[in-house]
């Protein structure tokens, strides 16, 4: 069977073809009913796109709390830990700290 | 709601994590190092970037002043039980204090001037502030 022979088979086939769906009276108020569904709870990823710009304020707000407080509370500790082993240190040092009873 | 609480949850998240790194990034686990082992030699070799040879001087120059220092302690403690008078006292732990401003300066000169400068803003209001209460916590002899 050469090339042409197959596509006229092919196109005799394909104009025989016939689809001949069962009526289905709720297709169409299902299909709406999707979509309003679709509408009123969207995907993570749709509710993201929706309110883009809000998201990227919301985040840059955070990012930048975050990294403010972090930095705060990581210097105060390392202040309070170094102002008491510079007076640790020199008390250790210090012959009128080690008194008799 | 389910999408607002995951977005509050991703936005938390984010928070969280720059914490996280910022913490990390503006710790010093030399220090906290040092302040968990009560070191304070430890302390003032990542302090002030000591490096291994002006550590051991630093190091060898606390030892020296230990034996100094023993012996203006024991000084003062055979002037408190005998009892001497306060002023007899107070001539021994000015001396006491005069001595331990030499040593600081003497380890001063062995860091880098910068980092001597800092030390001695460090310790010295220290040493005057010094208020007969507390005793010492760290080891600082080797």
């Amino acid at each position: 069977m050469n090339s042409s022979d197959s596509d006229k088979s092919l196109s005799r086939a394909l104009a025989d073809w016939r689809v001949a769906p069962a009526r289905d009276p709720q297709f169409r108020p299902g299909v709406w009913a999707r979509i309003a569904s679709i509408q009123t709870n969207p995907t993570w990823g749709g509710y993201l796109r929706a309110h883009v710009a809000l998201l990227t304020g919301a985040v840059a707000l955070a990012i930048v709390a975050g990294a403010w407080t972090g930095r705060g509370q990581a210097r105060q500790r390392v202040e309070v830990e170094r102002t008491a082993l510079a007076t640790a240190y020199v008390r250790a040092l210090d012959a009128r700290v080690m008194r008799g009873p | 709601m389910k999408n607002l609480l995951l977005t509050l949850g991703l936005v938390l998240a984010a928070c969280a994590l720059s914490f996280g790194v910022f913490y990390a990034l503006n710790d010093e686990p030399a220090l906290r190092r040092a302040a968990r082992e009560g070191d304070a030699l430890a302390w003032l070799r990542a302090e002030f970037h000591l490096n291994d040879a002006q550590f051991a001087a630093i190091k060898k120059l606390h030892a020296d002043y230990s034996v100094v220092c023993a012996e203006h302690c024991a000084a003062i403690m055979a002037a408190q039980q005998r009892p001497a008078p306060p002023a007899e006292i107070a001539v021994l732990e000015a001396r006491c204090m005069e001595s331990m401003e030499d040593h600081f300066r003497r380890v001063a000169a062995l860091m880098p001037a910068d980092e001597g400068k800092r030390y001695l803003a460090t310790v010295l209001p220290r040493v005057a502030d010094y208020d007969h209460a507390l005793a010492p916590t760290v080891q600082v002899h080797p």
